[in-house]
C-alpha cells in the first residue's frame, strides 16, 4: 500500500514537470513579489536599527524564505479538492482503493517536493543574488530546518484540504476557502514577519496553527531559535500537525460514510 | 464619429445594465460577495498598516499618509475591477474559441469584451479603499485641504483606474499569442497595486522610472497623494504634474488601444 501512495507522490510530482511556463512566470511573480516587500523593510529600517531582535538582514531574509515556502506550503489558493466535489468527479477518487486523506495527501507532497527544487530554491536564490542575503552558514541548523519545513508542508497539505472538504456540506465553499486563505497568509507572516508583530497581538498569533505554517521553519531557518524554545516550537507545530489531520480524517470519514453527489 | 461614439455609448449601457439586474438577482449572494471582498481588502490594508506598530516612519512617511496613499490606489484599483471584469476573464474567452463569435457581430469587439462583465462584488474593494481614506483623515488631521487638493485626488484615483484598466486590456492582447493567462501580467496589475501602495520613492531608480513613465500607474495614487500631502516628486518633478493624470492615462489607454487593434487583426482561432 505505501507503495501505492508513493506512486501518486511520484505521478503528481511528474505532472508538475509539464507546467514549465507556468512555473517560470509563477518564479518570476514570487521573485517580484520578494524585491517589493525588500524595498518595504529596507524603507522601514531607516526609521530604526532593530525591531524586536531583527536587524535588516535578519528581516529580508526572513521575508524571502516565506516567499521561498509560499508555494510549498501553499496555504492559500488551492481548491483542487474542492472543484472534484463541486463537480462530483470527487467519486472517481473516493472509489479508488486507498484511503482518501492519504491519497491527497501523498499527490500534495509530491507537488511540494516539485515546489521546493523548482520555485523554493531559485527564489531564495534570486533574493540572495539581488539583495545579498547569504545564507544560514551553521550546518546543525539545516537538518532541524529541514525537520519543521516537513512538518509545516504537512500542517499546509492538512490545512487545505480542510478547506476544500467543506465542499461537501457547504455549496458556496469557495468564498470560505478564501476566506481561510487570506486569514492564512496574514497569519504565516507573508506580508510582514510575526516576530515584529505588536506584542500583545504576537502573543494569540503564535498559539494558532498558522504559526507552524511557515513562520517557525523561517525562524529555524533564521536561527533565531535554541534549545527549549525551538522544541516548544517544534512541540506546537507537531501538535496543531496532529491535530488537523485528524479533523481531517475524521471530516473525511463522515462525508464518505453518506455522500450526496452533486451533479449528473 | 459622433453617432457611432453614441450609439457604443448606448449598447454599454445596455450591456451593464443587463449585467447589473441578474447581478441583483441573487441579493443575499452578492451581499455575501461583497461582505467578503471587503474582509480580505482590509486584511491587506491591515498588512500595510501593521508595519507602524513596530516602525515610525516608512522613509518619512508616517502611518496617515501611507493609508491615504493606499487608499488612493486601492480606490483606482476598485474602479478598474468593477469595469475591466470583462477584460480580465477574456482569456476564457480567447480559450473556449468564443473570440470567433465576437468578431462576428455588428460592433466593436473592444465594446463587447469590457461589456460582457460588470462585478459588483468588487464594491468590496472600493468600500474598504474609502474606509482606508476615512481611517488616513483620521491621523491627517493637520492636513490642510484645499480644492485643488481634493480635485487633485479625484482626477488622480478616476486617472488611475483607467491606467489600471489599461494594464488589463495590454495583458487581455497578450492572450491572443499566448492563449492563457500570463501570471507576469499580475506582475503590473496586482503588483502594481501593491507597490503604489508605498510611496515610490521606496524603491529603485528602475522600478521608480517604469512605475512612472511605462505603466504609468503612479499618476493614479502617488502623484496626487505628493500634490495632497505637500510633498516633492521624484527626478525632480513639479508637483503640477498631478493634473496631467488624465493625460497620461489617455495617451496610455491609446497605446494599449493600439496593442489591442494589432492584437485583434493578429487573432488566429484557438479551434480544435
Amino acid at each position: 500500500m505505501l507503495r501505492f501512495y508513493f506512486e501518486v507522490a511520484r505521478t503528481a510530482f511528474r505532472r508538475q514537470l509539464i507546467y514549465r511556463w507556468a512555473n517560470l512566470s509563477g518564479l518570476l511573480t514570487n521573485v517580484f513579489w520578494g524585491v517589493l516587500l525588500s524595498y518595504v523593510i529596507i524603507a522601514l529600517f531607516h526609521s530604526r536599527p532593530v525591531a524586536a531582535g531583527y536587524d535588516v538582514t535578519d528581516t529580508l531574509r526572513y521575508s524571502w524564505v516565506e516567499q521561498s515556502m509560499i508555494m510549498i506550503i501553499l496555504p492559500f489558493g488551492w481548491y483542487d479538492l474542492l472543484y472534484t466535489i463541486r463537480s462530483g468527479e470527487v467519486v472517481a477518487d473516493l472509489s479508488k482503493p486507498c484511503d482518501f486523506y492519504w491519497y491527497w495527501f501523498s499527490r500534495e507532497c509530491g507537488r511540494d517536493l516539485y515546489y521546493l527544487l523548482f520555485r523554493g530554491l531559485p527564489a531564495y536564490t534570486a533574493g540572495m543574488l539581488l539583495f545579498g542575503i547569504g545564507v544560514q552558514g551553521d550546518w546543525r541548523v539545516w537538518p532541524i530546518f529541514a525537520c519543521s519545513l516537513a512538518l509545516g508542508a504537512m500542517l499546509g497539505i492538512a490545512f487545505r484540504f480542510l478547506y476544500n472538504v467543506i465542499a461537501f456540506w457547504i455549496i458556496e465553499a469557495r468564498a470560505v476557502a478564501v476566506l481561510a486563505g487570506t486569514l492564512a497568509l496574514f497569519f504565516t507572516g507573508s506580508y510582514f514577519p510575526l516576530p515584529l508583530f505588536p506584542a500583545p497581538l504576537r502573543a494569540i498569533v503564535y498559539w494558532l496553527p498558522f504559526n507552524g505554517l511557515m513562520n517557525v521553519p523561517t525562524e529555524v531557518f533564521l536561527g533565531k531559535l535554541g534549545g527549549l524554545s525551538l522544541l516548544f516550537e517544534l512541540g506546537r507545530q507537531s501538535f496543531w500537525l496532529i491535530i488537523l489531520t485528524f479533523v481531517a480524517l475524521a471530516l473525511t470519514k463522515i462525508a464518505t460514510r453518506r455522500v450526496t453527489v452533486q451533479g449528473g | 464619429m459622433i453617432g457611432g461614439l453614441l450609439s457604443d455609448l448606448s449598447l454599454y449601457g445596455r450591456l451593464i445594465g443587463m449585467q447589473l439586474r441578474s447581478q441583483a438577482q441573487y441579493k443575499a449572494n452578492l451581499v455575501i460577495d461583497i461582505g467578503t471582498y471587503f474582509f480580505i481588502t482590509s486584511a491587506e490594508f491591515f498588512g500595510v498598516i501593521i508595519v507602524f506598530a513596530s516602525f515610525p516612519s516608512l522613509l518619512g512617511w508616517h502611518l496617515g499618509e501611507v493609508a491615504l496613499l493606499y487608499s488612493a490606489t486601492s480606490m483606482a484599483f476598485g474602479l478598474s475591477e468593477l469595469v475591466g471584469a470583462g477584460i480580465d476573464n477574456f482569456v476564457e474567452t480567447i480559450r473556449r474559441g468564443e473570440f470567433d463569435r465576437v468578431l462576428l457581430r455588428p460592433v466593436g469587439a473592444f465594446l463587447q469584451v469590457i461589456g460582457s462583465d460588470f462585478r459588483l462584488r468588487r464594491l468590496g474593494r472600493l468600500s474598504e479603499g474609502l474606509l482606508a481614506f476615512f481611517v488616513s483623515l483620521h491621523f491627517l488631521v493637520g492636513l490642510h485641504w484645499t480644492l485643488a487638493k481634493v480635485a487633485a485626488l479625484l482626477i488622480g484615483v478616476v486617472s488611475g483606474g483607467a491606467i489600471f484598466i489599461s494594464v488589463l486590456l495590454l495583458g487581455a492582447t497578450v492572450c491572443f499569442w499566448t492563449v492563457e493567462t500570463t501570471e507576469m501580467v499580475n506582475i503590473f496589475t496586482y503588483g502594481g497595486r501593491e507597490m503604489m501602495s508605498y510611496p515610490i520613492t521606496i524603491y529603485n531608480r528602475l522600478m521608480q522610472t517604469i512605475f512612472m513613465f511605462v505603466v504609468p500607474v503612479a499618476f493614479g495614487s502617488f502623484v496626487p497623494i505628493s500634490y495632497v500631502l505637500d510633498r516633492p516628486l521624484p527626478f525632480g518633478l513639479p508637483a503640477w504634474l498631478a493634473f496631467c493624470a488624465p493625460i497620461v492615462a489617455l495617451v496610455f489607454a491609446l497605446v494599449s488601444g493600439l496593442f489591442w487593434r494589432f492584437g485583434v487583426r493578429h487573432y488566429q482561432s484557438s479551434g480544435s
